[in-house]
């Protein structure tokens, strides 16, 4: 993943601009999410890959700055939290996005519903046909346990 | 304003309804999301009721106090003059009630009135007589669309579709006709039809949907569990024909008052992993004219313990009353 974006369009570009993370800020947040109110010490110790104490203060920072964090100090550290929640990142992301498409010609938005469609029909039927193994695995432990 | 006797009345009970309904509901809405988490700690069918009484408390409150003391005060103890003059604040507080009572009614009518079209259109589509299983009328429909649903309020009938019939085996079947039966039995429909008509705090404001969001999933389980009773291939066979009728595609429903085998695939997977784990018993149903008969007895009691233990309770009543009024 390089990075969660949001297409810029017309007048959504700030507000776009303002929801996007690079790969790093994606990944200081998904522990800031995960574990609550953090300091630089914390997700330098929690990130899956080793980085200077340097860069992840940089990238806290500036998530900082672009309102995704607040922070406050205590001993002489920041301590940093979220100032909005995952759920309500995507819940943003996506309304931006579908804002976008839906400010476009006409022609990008009947794609952006058929799209939509196609994809909850595809995702329907896989969950069926998921649901549909579970009952036959389940049947046949039940027959094992029988036997 | 000047207004006679009895249409001052009329404007005191719904303005007084209206005070006294908005209250409750500011309550219970504050309460919503504990209850919701609460209820999702309990049996389904109890946390159904929970939800229904809950979500049926700000109305059964409201018209308690002015069916039990502002009416009788008023009757009793406020002098039969030619007319008397009423504040712009009852006024207004009475056309707000008065407004929310009809928009409510008027709801509840079309959804009645949109359910007993859609069962005239049923019978038309049925080849022939309705048979009768489980003491319940089931209507046949010549239909390729998957329709398996009780619906109808005072006389709840199950229709189902061919395709459905098809479809199903024999086992899945008895399973899918055991739950649209529990759905007969604890009266669903009627339930729903009171959501209707339980007035909200404004007309057209809705901020106890998620009350009647939570009852609805817990009734939909409540009726698995009903199904199943704790028969672990009657629950298999449920969650077979809960799949079997989904794939053949779920229509929206045409009216509020049907209770449908599968409504919308957004809880199924949740109710399929139920019937998969230990499948639950079935609690013992509340027969609703019971229920009906104990409630009505309480608030008779509620009502004449109140006037027996606070004799000037009406007197008391009846000053708030003229505070109203002014």
């Amino acid at each position: 993943m390089d990075g969660v974006s949001v297409e810029d369009s017309g007048n959504d570009r700030a507000s776009a601009q303002r929801l996007h993370l690079g790969r790093l800020e994606f990944d200081v947040m998904e522990i800031v999410w995960k574990f609550g109110v953090s300091n630089v010490r914390d997700v330098v110790g929690r990130l899956e890959r080793t980085l200077a104490y340097t860069t992840v203060m940089t990238t806290l920072d500036r998530l900082y700055k672009k309102g995704f964090l607040e922070r406050a100090m205590t001993d002489r550290a920041f301590l940093y939290a979220a100032r909005l929640s995952r759920e309500e990142w995507d819940r943003r992301r996506a309304r931006e996005m579908m804002a976008g498409f839906l400010a476009g010609p006409r022609e990008s938005r009947h794609m952006l519903l058929s799209c939509l469609v196609d994809a909850v029909g595809s995702h329907d039927a896989m969950l069926l046909d998921e649901l549909e193994k579970k009952i036959q695995r389940r049947r046949e432990q039940l027959a094992e346990k029988d036997r | 304003m000047s207004l006679p006797y009895y249409l001052r009345l009329l404007c005191l009970c719904f303005a007084t309804f209206f005070v006294m309904h908005a209250g409750c509901w500011l309550v219970i809405r504050s309460l919503v999301p504990a209850v919701v988490r609460i209820a999702k700690t309990m049996r389904p069918r109890l946390s159904g009721r929970l939800l229904f009484g809950l979500r049926m408390a700000p109305v059964a409150g409201s018209l308690f106090l002015v069916i039990g003391f502002c009416v009788p005060s008023y009757v009793w103890l406020e002098p039969d003059i030619a007319s008397e003059r009423v504040g712009p604040a009852c006024l207004l507080a009475a056309a707000l009630g008065a407004t929310v009572w009809a928009a409510s009614l008027l709801r509840g009518l079309a959804a009645f009135l949109r359910t007993e079209r859609y069962m005239g259109q049923c019978r038309r589509k049925s080849p022939g007589n309705a048979v009768v299983q489980d003491a319940a009328e089931v209507l046949l429909v010549n239909d390729r669309a998957a329709v398996m649903a009780v619906a109808g309020v005072l006389h709840p009938r199950l229709i189902v579709s061919q395709a459905v019939i098809d479809t199903l085996t024999p086992e899945q079947k008895e399973a899918a006709f055991r739950h649209e039966a529990a759905h007969r039995i604890s009266r669903d429909n009627l339930k729903k039809f009171l959501f209707l008509l339980a007035p909200d705090i404004l007309p057209f404001v809705s901020g106890l949907s998620n009350l009647e969001r939570g009852w609805t999933k817990f009734t939909e389980w409540a009726a698995d569990d009903h199904a199943v009773d704790g028969n672990q291939q009657r629950a298999l066979a449920l969650a077979s024909a809960l799949v079997k009728v989904a794939k053949l595609g779920v229509i929206p429903a045409p009216s509020y008052l049907l209770s449908s085998l599968v409504d919308d695939d957004r809880d199924l997977e949740t109710r399929v992993d139920r019937l998969l784990r230990e499948p639950a018993y079935a609690g013992k149903p509340l027969a609703p004219v019971a229920a009906f008969a104990r409630n009505a007895a309480l608030v008779i009691t509620g009502v004449a313990a109140t006037m027996l233990l606070w004799p000037g309770s009406l007197s008391g009543v009846h000053q708030l009353l003229e505070h109203l009024v002014q």
